[in-house]
């Protein structure tokens, strides 16, 4: 299969249309009332302009480009000190907008070829890969382990889509298979389709990593085993099992399955008759069609946290290629109708007795919890007192209760509120939901 | 630069800012050793990020023993390499210091630390009410250093440079010793006024951060007029729009007062050079008015209407127009992300951008302006002039904002060679470059009067007997 996967050298345009003028440092809305707060992780936790935001990555990018500078373990690390948030991206107004989580992880695949990158502790992960097919070290017959509860009482056991055909694929992911905590939401998520009374089936211990950390961290070579086995697996399911979507609750399986994959030239014969969809997504359909009646009252005070993968990293880019609107490589307009910004919110509010209250930073100002981009592995302190920043973020608000659709910052989350002994919790969407869906009468 | 022991003074400084704040990593220092000006980079030695007045204190105290140049820092995002460290040294970056101590809403004056941001200072003052001149740069440049660089904002035509905002200050001294001037110097508490004592402020505005670090700065404040009134006009020739600006300005009815040429009203200016259609007018205007009521308002169109009258009396090609809105907006939402820098000027060009920015009186806007056309022109830049009118008085700002591709030495060359030729030309006019390059500060000196030179000379030498502060930028 071949990639389109851009190398540094094939960004340096773009890399050089960065002025460093600074504006992508802080997420700043003119209102009014205009509203300004920090939007870079790493900016916030280390300062130096190196750090901060793009200005400061594309300056390493630019300095490896030049030969001015060179992989050493410091300029390694520094590389590695980012959520790929895209928080930064947000606020730019020049030409390389498109481009920017695109160049820091080209930076990183340069430092994955000199055979300087990633860190240490992130290596553990591609070996995980080569290994166990998942970044945890987990052994495939754990991958199910979540699913036991299908297996007692009045519990309908979930489908084996290797052996039985079903139009609806749930794909579960590592973090929500493998990560003890996050194990609520795939079993939110199979209780909610149980009780809707859904055709579906997951791949169980054959189901694969979808790459997405891989990519983050710069091993195209780990991403693209894993993207081709699971397009072939995809493809297959398809044309036997009848499969005609995906549906995932992981915020980094749906934003590499949507368009990750899609750097790759047979990606459209591949997905060909399937469809791709978040859980939130999925369960909004079905809201909107009527399928979906909740009991109530949940009478909390919640607030909504944006994943970055889930959000703004779906933002599509019109770019002037050919210089016939504006002029060549001209970043024209940005189309957010694939970011999931309202759905979330609108399922919110349809819950009887929600109150929703928001932070300063949403959508595509949300500020990142932490832990993408390898630094929940790389950084695990960092992380957590990045996502404490933002629990804290969300106590101003007066919820008690933060809500999100990405298993990774409700892991991170969770971990920021412990770590400054909040009473916030995290939860998934598919936990609030599955509380008020009353079980389908037979 | 001479330093002995690179690693001695990493560890003073660690000891001083703590371990995490101070660096000799190279990638580091080459991130702050550019920006997007035609000034050619150079490193820092080490970077350092101070978060308290003591701190800022000791890494001038050391510097100053030992000898090592520092370059106070606060965003970069001024386009002169004001902050381009010319003979290496310590950067010292401030953006930490972001606290706004206090928003006096009676007094109508504000006490901010340099890191504060124009972004951050809107949106706290917003919630009283209140504004300051917010210039066409990034939301993320600081307020501090603006103002101390005699920067400009959307305030001038009515309360003149960012510079005469300023209320009192707090510096560190080069030697690390803390002065205060203005009333906080008399009572800490007392922010409000540099005067009636000794107008001390003038050792540190304008100097580029070559007299000291302030630390704190008081500036005043003003109301926000809920009545916004935009008048457009344009014209065909820059005589008629200095003769409609020359005259609406003695009515001093407006906040902002300021023409842009064709070739600046683009969103982004052409580069290279491309010619003007024949069927635009070539000069454009936006004059802000704020009132408190209608009838303010009504009486401000008044009087714009009866200029307008006499323009066209005196045979002007003076023409109500209607300005593009997103050109409007970026012109009174202020601060904004669309505008300075970033998107409308330099996007095409390549990264790259430069200016002569002088204060010229405006009876010379229209000679200098011909000159600069002729010259940009000739080396196949667009002539994206500005002009804009300082506190009712007849002089103001002119300046070319000239984008150039960066990537490229030659194209950059071409454009600082421009430039420094129309700032010859302004020089020659009587204009005075602000925030200038090493480049237009030599073009300055050579035209200095001697005791001029001598009285700056002996300052910079009191204040800092061993040339520690941003040596090399004043071109002495």
């Amino acid at each position: 299969m071949k990639w389109n996967i851009s190398t540094l050298e094939e960004l340096e345009d773009a890399i050089w249309r960065c002025t460093a003028c600074g504006t992508c440092k802080v997420a700043y809305d003119y209102g009014p009332p205009s509203q300004c707060r920090e939007i870079c992780p790493a900016g916030t936790e280390f300062g130096f302009e190196g750090f901060m935001a793009s200005k400061g990555k594309i300056a390493f990018a630019r300095g490896i480009l030049s030969g001015e500078l060179e992989w050493d373990e410091e300029l390694v690390e520094a590389v590695y000190k980012c959520t790929i948030c895209a928080g930064c991206q947000s606020q730019c107004q020049l030409d390389h907008k498109p481009y920017i989580p695109e160049i820091f992880e080209a930076l990183r695949r340069k430092a994955v070829e000199a055979g300087a990158g990633p860190l240490p502790a992130q290596k553990v992960i591609a070996q995980s890969l080569r290994s166990y097919d998942n970044p945890y070290q987990g052994p495939r017959r754990v991958r199910t382990d979540w699913a036991r509860i299908f297996k007692k009482g009045k519990q309908k056991p979930i489908k084996d889509i290797n052996k039985e055909p079903a139009p609806l694929l749930y794909f579960v992911g590592c973090t929500g298979a493998y990560n003890v905590p996050e194990r609520v939401i795939p079993q939110a998520t199979a209780s909610i389709f149980n009780k809707l009374g859904l055709d579906y089936g997951i791949l169980g211990e054959n189901e694969l990593c979808c790459g997405s950390t891989a990519m983050r961290l710069g091993d195209a070579e780990a991403f693209k085993r894993m993207a081709e086995a699971n397009l072939e697996t995809f493809k297959k399911l398809h044309e036997k099992q009848g499969v005609e979507t995906i549906v995932t609750a992981c915020a980094g399986c749906y934003r590499a399955i949507l368009k990750d994959y899609s750097l790759a030239d047979e990606y459209e014969e591949m997905m060909k008759g399937i469809k791709v969809i978040h859980v939130s997504q999925f369960l909004y359909d079905l809201y909107k069609a009527g399928r979906l009646e909740f009991s109530g009252p949940l009478p909390w005070k919640v607030t909504y946290h944006d994943p970055c993968h889930a959000g703004r990293h779906l933002t599509k880019f019109l770019v002037d290629k050919d210089g016939s609107q504006l002029w060549a490589g001209a970043y024209i307009s940005l189309n957010e109708e694939d970011c999931l910004y309202d759905v979330p919110r609108d399922l919110l509010k349809a819950i009887p007795g929600i109150e929703l209250t928001e932070m300063q930073r949403i959508r595509a100002n949300s500020y990142c919890c932490g832990g993408g981009g390898g630094v929940m592995t790389g950084f695990p302190d960092w992380a957590q007192r990045n996502a404490a920043l933002r629990i804290q973020e969300g106590m101003e608000t007066g919820a008690e209760t933060m809500v999100s659709i990405c298993p990774f910052c409700h892991y991170n989350l969770n971990q920021g509120a412990q770590g400054i002994g909040s009473p916030m919790k995290l939860l998934d969407l598919t936990e609030l939901i599955d509380r008020v869906l009353p079980e389908k009468e037979v | 630069m001479h330093v002995t022991n690179k690693d001695a003074i990493l560890n003073e400084l660690a000891s001083i800012v703590g371990k995490e704040n101070a660096t000799a990593s190279k990638h580091i220092r080459y991130a702050y050793s550019y920006d997007m000006s035609f000034v050619t980079p150079k490193m820092p030695d080490y970077v350092v990020m101070a978060s308290t007045v003591e701190q800022v204190q000791g890494v001038l105290r050391l510097a100053n023993k030992e000898k090592i140049p520092v370059v106070p820092y606060t965003a970069g995002t001024n386009i002169g390499g004001l902050t381009i460290p010319e003979r290496g040294g310590i950067i010292l970056d401030l953006k930490r210091m972001n606290k706004i101590i206090n928003i006096d809403t009676e007094s109508h004056y504000a006490v901010i630390e340099p890191g504060v941001s124009h972004a951050q200072l809107a949106s706290a003052l917003y919630k009283h009410n209140l504004r300051f001149g917010w210039p066409v740069g990034p939301p993320s440049a600081s307020v501090s250093s603006c103002a101390i660089s005699h920067g400009i904002g959307g305030l001038n035509a009515r309360y003149g440079l960012n510079s005469q905002e300023i209320t009192s200050m707090e510096v560190v001294l080069p030697t690390g010793e803390l002065v205060r001037v203005g009333s906080c110097a008399i009572n800490p508490e007392a922010w409000h006024s540099v005067l009636p004592m000794p107008q001390m402020d003038g050792l540190f505005k304008g100097w580029l951060g070559s007299t000291g670090v302030v630390t704190k700065l008081g500036i005043t404040v003003h109301p926000i007029p809920p009545v916004l009134k935009v008048f457009t006009v344009s014209c065909q020739n820059v005589e008629d729009m200095v003769s409609y600006m020359m005259n609406l300005s003695n009515y001093e009815i407006c906040d902002d007062l300021t023409a842009v040429s064709w070739w600046l009203a683009q969103v982004p200016i052409p580069y290279p050079y491309k010619p003007k259609p024949e069927n635009a007018h070539e000069w454009f205007c936006f004059a802000n008015t704020n009132s408190f009521t209608e009838k303010e308002k009504e009486a401000r169109v008044e009087i714009w209407e009866t200029v307008l009258e006499e323009e066209k009396k005196k045979g002007t090609s003076i023409q109500v127009t209607q300005y593009p809105e997103e050109a409007l907006r970026a012109r009174t939402h202020l601060p904004s992300q669309i505008v300075g820098s970033t998107k409308n000027y330099c996007k095409q060009g390549g990264a790259g951008i430069s200016w002569p920015g002088t204060f010229t009186p405006a009876n010379k806007w229209a000679p200098v302006y011909n000159d600069w056309k002729k010259i940009l022109i000739d080396h196949n830049l667009s002539p994206s002039i500005r002009m804009s009118m300082y506190r009712g008085v007849h002089y103001g700002m002119l300046r070319a904002m000239i984008p150039f591709n960066k990537k490229s030495a030659k194209e950059t060359e071409n454009a600082r060679q421009a430039i420094v030729e129309c700032l010859k030309v302004d020089l020659d006019h009587g204009g005075m470059p602000y925030k200038p390059p090493v480049d237009y500060a030599i073009e300055i000196n050579k035209r200095a009067h001697p005791g001029y030179l001598l009285l700056l000379k002996k300052i910079k030498a009191l204040l800092d007997p061993n040339d520690i502060m941003n040596p090399g930028k004043l071109g002495i």
